[in-house]
């Protein structure tokens, strides 16, 4: 099998998977039994083959398909990599949290068909999102993406969900239309730059030809795209929709839209960000980067500590989380964009601890408010180990491994002479600890409720859990030579647009050595 | 009446088409006044093809034309009829407000449109500004109407502005490209129809103001 026919088939397997897993209602009493083995050969196929893809990068370069519509570089990678592994994961956890639903009733066969058919597609329009080198084919990817996952936000079918499902779709569609017109400028400008319609759309032909494209239809294309996909990310002020569509979702749905789906709308956003920068130079595209990311971190900062409910503060968190890579970014230069993507990484890993275990709350208390939740030590101690871990992890405490991307792209910002803006960032993280710390003091300990039985839900729902934390902790304490050099290559091709860059990453984290465990 | 005057007037029709999708009571006919506008926008395309020798553009036109002609309004039209299309829409601006808001949006457009420098769109900047300004427009429904119904057709609205511009500015496109557009946006009405009914049936409104149980 070549490179080529990995990339098919990472696209292919899920979308057939998911029209199998549709159509498996009808298979009578086996339904149950059926629609898991297919949901767990779909995702595992999913993760072998984008490790297979990601090495092929790391080893051997970029990969074309499709006539160049499809197309995996160092950049891709990176974000095809939290795809395919958080993919895994949480579609491993969707097991153990859909047998419970079926358990309660809440879910029947049909419903069951319906969640993991729409997950698989959901899947699949990630992916493709991730390997999309036809701009146009983005904008669709993404606008697929929204409109699948819009029925699993609302698949409970109550008030809450119903209504966040709606606000979803209205901001998310809006928001793509946004998307759609900065890509067909860029579309527009390309075409009259070269003349053959199908390179036009092709991202690698558009970066190769960036020197000739006018100024002024880049400029207002990218304000177009960084609103539209900015909206997708749920960066402030377009994230209105984020709180209500991550905390009324099936918790697995709530760690996909947050830990993948936010990064590959940021994705598409770099991919426009190199366009834009080589066109205008690098300063435009900082200081938008820099005032969303401070607004978003700010604001998120601002909305967590007046929680009273776990999921709408990951929620919140989430944003805050985004809102630093974007910041990273802003900051610029190879050590910035490298921290960046790293904290990319990091927090999708992260964020899909925190949903799942927040699931298993869900599971256990019935309920998500600070007054109910109360002595998960007693109640759930393995979730409430891994709950602490996360918490830990996403404030930023070490050994985790949001400590180094945090503590790097502070290091960076200080490099880069944005100490004021360094300290604003430092004191937000204060507030977010703050809240974190009353959170988790405030559900592990004390007497559980008393209609509330001790004991986990199901292994599934903790298996998931234990792999992210080890992956957790062992980024904190040391991070691949492989890793660095995808990473490398990725800010490389962020800063010059050479899309076949891959490199050791010794030379950029060299000057920080010694700050690196 | 030269191809290059025929389109910036159709596209002034846009316009008008725009507010009376906003502003008619009925949002079952805002359904078929979209399809009227769609109908417009089909035109643009066909005298497009002809003045510009684009062949594309006929394709285009004839897959605008099933989809936001015929579809799009059959499916708002059967879903509106459906759930009794009794509620009355309500405008959170005033119709005055919003036309002020309308003519602001058209001028900024224009400003912004004079910008651009692409030889293939000077003749057509006043109809490129009409596209961006179907941005605004949809925004303001979206914003200012509060049936469920009236929010998808202020999505459909941008995303004809979206259209036009493509066929201004790229109308060499594959036609692959376009139809990718068009699909994805029929699949957007699809999707927000049947999360819509979804609601009618278990909440029992079609108005957003009912929907205020998630805040903070």
């Amino acid at each position: 099998m070549t490179e080529t026919t990995y990339l098919l088939g990472l696209l292919l397997i899920p979308l057939i998977i998911s029209l199998v897993l549709f159509a498996s209602r009808w298979f009578g009493k086996a339904t149950r039994f059926v629609v898991a083995l297919l949901h767990l050969i779909s995702v595992t196929l999913v993760l072998v083959l984008s490790l297979l893809i990601v090495w092929y990068v790391l080893t051997a370069g970029q990969i074309f398909a499709l006539s160049n519509w499809l197309h995996v570089d160092a950049l891709g990678a990176v974000f095809l990599l939290i795809t395919g592994v958080v993919g895994f994961l949480v579609g491993l956890y969707s097991m153990g949290y859909t047998n419970n639903d079926l358990k309660t009733g809440v879910f029947d066969n049909r419903k069951l068909c319906n969640y993991y058919g729409l997950f698989s597609l959901f899947l699949f329009t990630l992916l493709l999102i991730v390997t999309a080198n036809n701009i146009i084919m983005m904008w669709v990817a993404v606008e697929a993406a929204t409109l699948g996952s819009a029925f699993l936000v609302g698949i409970y079918g109550d008030r809450a969900s119903l209504e966040a499902a709606w606000k979803y779709v209205v901001i998310c569609v809006v928001g793509e239309a946004f998307g759609l017109y900065g890509t067909v400028l860029v579309y527009s400008g390309a075409f009259n730059i070269m003349q053959i319609p199908g390179n036009a759309a092709l991202w690698t032909e558009i970066i190769k030809n960036a020197s000739a494209f006018d100024p002024a239809i880049i400029k207002m294309a990218f304000v177009f795209i960084l609103v539209g996909f900015g909206t997708k990310a749920g960066l402030f002020p377009m994230h209105a929709w984020v709180p209500d569509a991550y905390s009324e979702s099936p918790a697995p749905i709530s760690a996909m839209l947050s830990a993948v789906f936010g990064s590959c709308a940021l994705l598409v956003i770099f991919r426009f960000s190199i366009l834009t920068n080589l066109v205008l130079g690098s300063t435009f595209v900082q200081i938008l980067f820099l005032v969303f990311g401070t607004l978003s971190v700010a604001a998120a900062a601002f909305f967590m500590f007046m929680q009273r409910d776990i999921k709408r503060l990951l929620a919140y968190s989430s944003i805050e989380n985004l809102g630093f890579v974007l910041i990273a970014f802003g900051l610029g230069g190879p050590f910035g964009i490298f921290a960046g993507l790293l904290q990319a990484v990091n927090q999708g890993l992260v964020k899909a601890l925190l949903w799942c275990m927040s699931g298993n709350i869900l599971i256990k208390y019935r309920g998500r408010d600070l007054e109910r939740v109360k002595g998960m030590l007693q109640a759930i101690p393995a979730t409430g180990v891994l709950m602490i871990v996360g918490a830990l992890a996403i404030v930023g405490t070490p050994p985790f491994n949001i400590f180094i991307s945090k503590f790097l792209i502070v290091a960076a910002g200080l490099q880069a002479g944005y100490i004021w803006l360094m300290i604003v960032c430092l004191l937000l993280l204060m507030v977010v600890f703050a809240t974190f710390f009353r959170f988790i003091a405030s559900m592990l300990f004390g007497d559980k409720p008393t209609d509330v039985v001790k004991g986990e839900s199901n292994w599934l729902t903790l298996l998931p859990g234990f792999i992210l934390l080890l992956l957790i902790v062992g980024l904190g304490l040391f991070i691949p030579s492989q890793l660095s050099a995808l990473l490398k290559g990725a800010s490389d091709l962020l800063l010059s647009g050479n899309t076949s860059a891959i490199a050791s990453a010794k030379d950029i984290l060299l000057p920080l050595a010694h700050l690196l465990p | 009446m030269s191809s290059v005057t025929l389109v910036n007037s159709l596209a002034g029709l846009l316009i008008v088409t725009s507010l009376l999708v906003i502003e008619v009571k009925q949002p079952r006919w805002s359904a078929i006044v979209y399809g009227l506008q769609s109908l417009i926008l089909v035109s643009i395309f066909v005298v497009l093809a002809y003045a510009m020798k684009a062949d594309e553009l006929y394709l285009w036109a004839a897959s605008a034309f099933v989809m936001k002609v015929v579809l799009v309004p059959w499916i708002l039209y059967t879903a509106l009829s459906r759930v009794g299309d009794t509620e009355k829409p309500r405008n959170a601006l005033g119709l005055t407000l919003s036309f002020v808001l309308a003519a602001v949006a058209i001028g900024i457009s224009f400003i912004v449109v004079n910008q651009i420098k692409l030889q293939a769109a000077e003749p057509f900047k006043p109809a490129l500004a009409v596209s961006m300004a179907h941005f605004f427009f949809g925004e303001l429904c979206i914003l200012t109407q509060r049936n469920l119904f009236k929010q998808v057709l202020g999505f459909c609205l941008m995303e004809n502005g979206s259209h036009l511009t493509l066929a201004l500015l790229a109308f060499h496109a594959p036609e692959l490209v376009e139809i990718g557009i068009a699909t994805d946006a029929l699949f957007g009405v699809i999707v927000m129809v049947v999360l819509g009914n979804q609601i009618y049936r278990n909440l029992h409104t079609l108005d957003t103001s009912d929907l205020r149980t998630l805040k903070g």
